[in-house]
């Protein structure tokens, strides 16, 4: 079904119990609208999202997916790459589950550069279990559970993934529709980990991270020339304390995913209906 | 019983204490002699008592035994640990160049031999240990041209140049002994055979039936005694188009080895008790998702970090019941190493048939102890794969609902659902640790809720009825005396039953290798006069389930000193418990 697949096949029946306004209805519209334009099909894309509101994304879209424990749907993405490189593997997860339960898994599969995209929908705050602070939450943003603020300086995603060898760093904004696509278009044709911070506002706990707040703040690499194969610059957009941006941060253009670097190109659903035939090789082994 | 040799080297860990002892076990495995080795090592890299033991002999031999004939001790702490052991027969080889004297005791044969040197005069004093080798042979009357053999399999890749200098370095100490001293007395004279033997350990045997089974991708954490799991199919899973990655932790090992699985591999993880408690939220997931993983626990002694290079037998409450809710999983435990291979081959069957995980649960006795077996015990025609209700295209079809959408988890009369791998046309879905629908959809409606939980529980009751939960047994079938156990401590119960043979003393020997599902013994216990349960944890977990499953109250033998039964030891404890009033009701 391939080439007339539209991206509404990647919608399942499922009416979002997200909060009406919420954020990741537009996160989620890019992500299905980028499958479909670049290519792929629901029998061939494997999705996994974690826990918390983004993680009810398999939910919602139509396709081979997996929604797992908190914090581990990376692995869980990598392993389906890895068992099937011939397979679209995008992974959905937000802010707590990547970047405070996941943050080791984060480290890690952005080294491993497996070829998948992930979307973190970034809201700054914990919506499911109403209301608490994340590890991008502002140091003085007051919750229920941090009266006075976190006191702590917030987690800077793209910073750690460009510490961690990133081979693709873009952010994106949910309401900005047709930017948020075209950047996860890129990751998607990304050879590699294509990593897409979204911001995609919480509309019923955070009243300071508004759509309002992203429209008026955030600058748009593309139109400020950003050149996102030169690492300086990179580096540069990605620690400004300043401003905040939307588009492609940084891309190796020399990107290796990891199955290439590691010769796993085989489909490996695929085995014999015995011990394969020189099995008796691996116990002479033992002489 | 044929005479058997009961040799060790013992030193300190990073002398090359295991290469050494692995060499030796494989020279007398090739001259078609039995062997069963054991290790006693320390939880660091360098220093710390380090001992490989090697009991050889015509006849098969499955355990350990209090005796040592010939000890290459490389330290004094070598010979002081192993002083129960020796005896008149004893030899110590020792290197008394090395500015100590063995303190041995009165009866045993010290052998000084200058290991050092002799190995610096065959071009290095690395190969001290050879030296010691060929001294060994030439104490217990042993063709070296086996060691030569088995040089040439360890060192071949090495070159030439290597090969004949331990070559030499065993030559030197064979004649050092030879000229020296006239140790005819001690009247060894190994016997060698025309078997084919092949001489390998549990963790092997577990890596080896994974490639037989088919499975493709393994993602594991190191962790004592289960590495060698990992280390074995590094290298050679990729033959077969397969990979090995190492997780940066257990979580992520285990979610690797589930996202493998989902997208249609057979996928396996391999840790051991600590890392099982980390998998244990994701083992969850597996079951409910009705993913199918095979989890390989290779346990140690616990709880906590416990003693990770110590044996136990303390995981099987965590594997039956671990995790939070009710979970349908399957408990196999191979009670050898070929069994090791047999269990897991199996298991990739159980977790593809019945879309559930598979515990394989093995221990560091297993693990760590090498044993030769004729290559038959691993007859690659007799491994069978089946897939179970794994679906094609076509096939998809009929488990479309009214709206096309294929239905993953439809409850069916045995419980199993139809699986369909990604790429399957029409067969998208998504799977969820929620409770969910026949959809795979999050639902919290109390009927289908009922209707999902019993659909995954039966799929265990399918599987109680279709497969052979059978047992092993040993010695006298009518005999009043039975004794059950689980795991490794099968090889030193059989040999016991020898020892208690020669006292007058009839026991029926079963050991389990199901722990979940499992054989019921009601009859067999009913029809014994006394029933006592072997195993290596401190209380009892096997007994205890035996007891629910029975309802009838059994005596227990229990070790959880950190070392595995011995055959003699198993003998004496069986025989004192024979006489011990029957526990209360």
């Amino acid at each position: 079904m391939s080439s007339d697949v539209r991206f509404t096949d990647f919608k399942s029946d499922k009416q979002p119990t997200w909060c009406p306004g919420c954020g990741d209805f537009g996160t989620m519209n890019g992500m299905m609208k980028g499958l479909a334009e670049t290519g792929n099909d629901p029998d061939n894309t494997f999705v996994v999202a974690g826990i918390g509101c983004s993680g009810k994304i398999g939910t919602y879209m139509h396709s081979y997916a997996l929604h797992g424990v908190h914090g581990r749907a990376l692995p869980v993405g990598t392993g389906v790459k890895m068992a099937r490189p011939d397979l679209e593997v995008m992974v959905a997860g937000g802010d707590g589950d990547g970047y405070s339960i996941g943050a080791g898994h984060f480290v890690h599969a952005v080294r491993r550069n497996v070829d998948m995209t992930y979307v973190v929908m970034d809201n700054r705050i914990y919506g499911l279990t109403k209301g608490q602070a994340s590890p991008t939450s502002r140091s003085d943003f007051e919750t229920s559970t941090t009266p006075e603020g976190p006191k702590q300086p917030p987690v800077n995603p793209l910073a750690l993934a460009l510490a961690s060898g990133a081979s693709f760093i873009a952010q994106s904004f949910s309401s900005d529709a047709l930017r948020h696509q075209e950047i996860i278009q890129e990751a998607i044709e990304h050879d590699g980990f294509g990593f897409v911070n979204v911001f995609s506002p919480c509309v019923t706990f955070n009243d300071v991270d508004t759509y309002d707040y992203f429209r008026d703040s955030l600058a748009d690499l593309e139109e400020e020339g950003h050149d996102p194969t030169d690492y300086e610059a990179a580096k540069e957009v990605i620690l400004d304390g300043e401003k905040e941006y939307q588009g492609v941060m940084y891309q190796d253009e020399n990107s290796v995913p990891y199955h290439e670097q590691h010769g796993v190109t085989e489909d490996m659903s695929d085995i014999p209906d015995g011990a394969p035939e020189d099995a008796m090789d691996l116990v002479r082994e033992f002489y | 019983m044929a005479e058997d040799l009961n040799w060790a080297i013992g030193g300190e860990a990073g002398d090359g204490i295991d290469s050494t002892g692995k060499i030796f076990a494989q020279a007398l495995s090739r001259a078609g002699r039995h062997v069963f080795t054991s290790k006693d090592f320390a939880s660091r890299i360098r220093g710390g008592y380090t001992a490989y033991k090697i009991r050889t002999s015509v006849d098969d031999v499955q355990s350990v035994v209090d005796r040592l004939d010939i000890l290459v001790a490389l330290t004094q702490r070598t010979i002081d640990e192993n002083l129960d052991e020796l005896h008149e027969g004893s030899a110590v080889i020792y290197d008394g160049e090395r500015s100590w004297e063995a303190d041995v005791p009165d009866e045993v044969t010290a052998v000084d031999v200058p290991l050092k040197s002799l190995a610096e005069d065959a071009g290095g004093a690395i190969m001290r240990n050879v030296v010691a080798l060929g001294a060994a042979c030439e104490i217990t009357g042993f063709d070296v041209g086996y060691l030569d053999e088995s040089l040439e399999k360890r060192f071949g890749g090495k070159g030439s140049k290597i090969v004949e200098n331990n070559k030499d370095a065993a030559r030197l100490g064979q004649e050092y002994v030879q000229e020296n001293y006239d140790l005819s007395h001690l009247g060894y004279d190994l016997e060698t055979t025309d078997n084919d033997y092949v001489l390998l350990n549990g963790d092997e045997a577990i890596g080896m039936g994974a490639l037989a089974a088919g499975c493709r991708f393994y993602a594991g954490y190191p962790i004592t005694p289960a590495t060698n799991v990992m280390e074995y199919l590094t290298g050679r899973i990729e033959e077969y188009g397969g990979h090995v990655v190492q997780a940066e932790d257990e979580l992520s090992a285990i979610n690797m080895a589930l996202g493998g699985a989902r997208a249609g591999a057979r996928s396996m993880t391999a840790t051991s008790g600590p890392g099982i408690d980390l998998m244990t939220e994701t083992f969850g997931l597996v079951a409910t998702s009705e993913t199918p993983l095979v989890i390989v626990d290779v346990m140690r002694s616990g709880p906590s970090t416990g003693m990770p290079t110590k044996q136990e037998q303390g995981d099987l409450n965590m594997t039956l019941y671990g995790g939070h809710g009710e979970i349908p999983r399957f408990v196999v435990a191979p009670t050898t190493i070929a069994e090791c291979f047999w269990k897991t081959v199996e298991a990739f069957n159980y977790a593809e048939k019945y879309q559930t995980p598979v515990y394989v649960v093995s221990d560091l006795a297993l693990a760590v102890t090498e044993q030769t077996f004729p290559p038959e015990a691993f007859d690659m025609d007799e491994v069978e794969i089946d897939r179970g209700k794994l679906v094609d295209e076509d096939e998809v079809d009929e488990w479309l609902d009214a709206q096309d959408r294929f239905r993953a988890h439809a409850v069916t009369d045995d419980g199993i659902s139809p699986r369909a791998i990604p790429g399957t046309t029409d067969g998208a879905h998504m799977s969820t640790g929620l409770e969910h629908d026949e959809l795979g959809r999050r639902t919290e409606d109390e009927g289908e809720r009922v209707r999902q939980v019993d659909k995954r529980n039966r799929k265990v009751e399918t599987a109680k009825n279709e497969e052979n939960w059978d047992y092993r047994e040993f010695g006298d079938p009518d005999a009043d005396n039975l004794v059950i156990s689980w795991g490794s401590n099968e090889g030193a119960l059989v040999e016991a039953l020898d020892y208690l043979e020669e006292d007058g003393i009839d026991v029926r020997v079963i050991s389990v290798p199901y722990i979940f599902p499992r054989p019921d013994l009601t009859g067999e216990i009913e029809a014994a006069d006394e029933t006592i349960v072997v195993e290596c944890n401190a209380t009892g977990q096997f007994a205890d389930v035996i007891e629910h499953d029975v309802l009838t109250r059994v005596k227990r033998i229990n070790k959880y000193t950190g070392v595995r039964f011995k055959a003699d030891e198993l003998a004496t404890e069986i025989t004192d418990k024979l006489s011990e009033e029957v526990p209360a009701q």
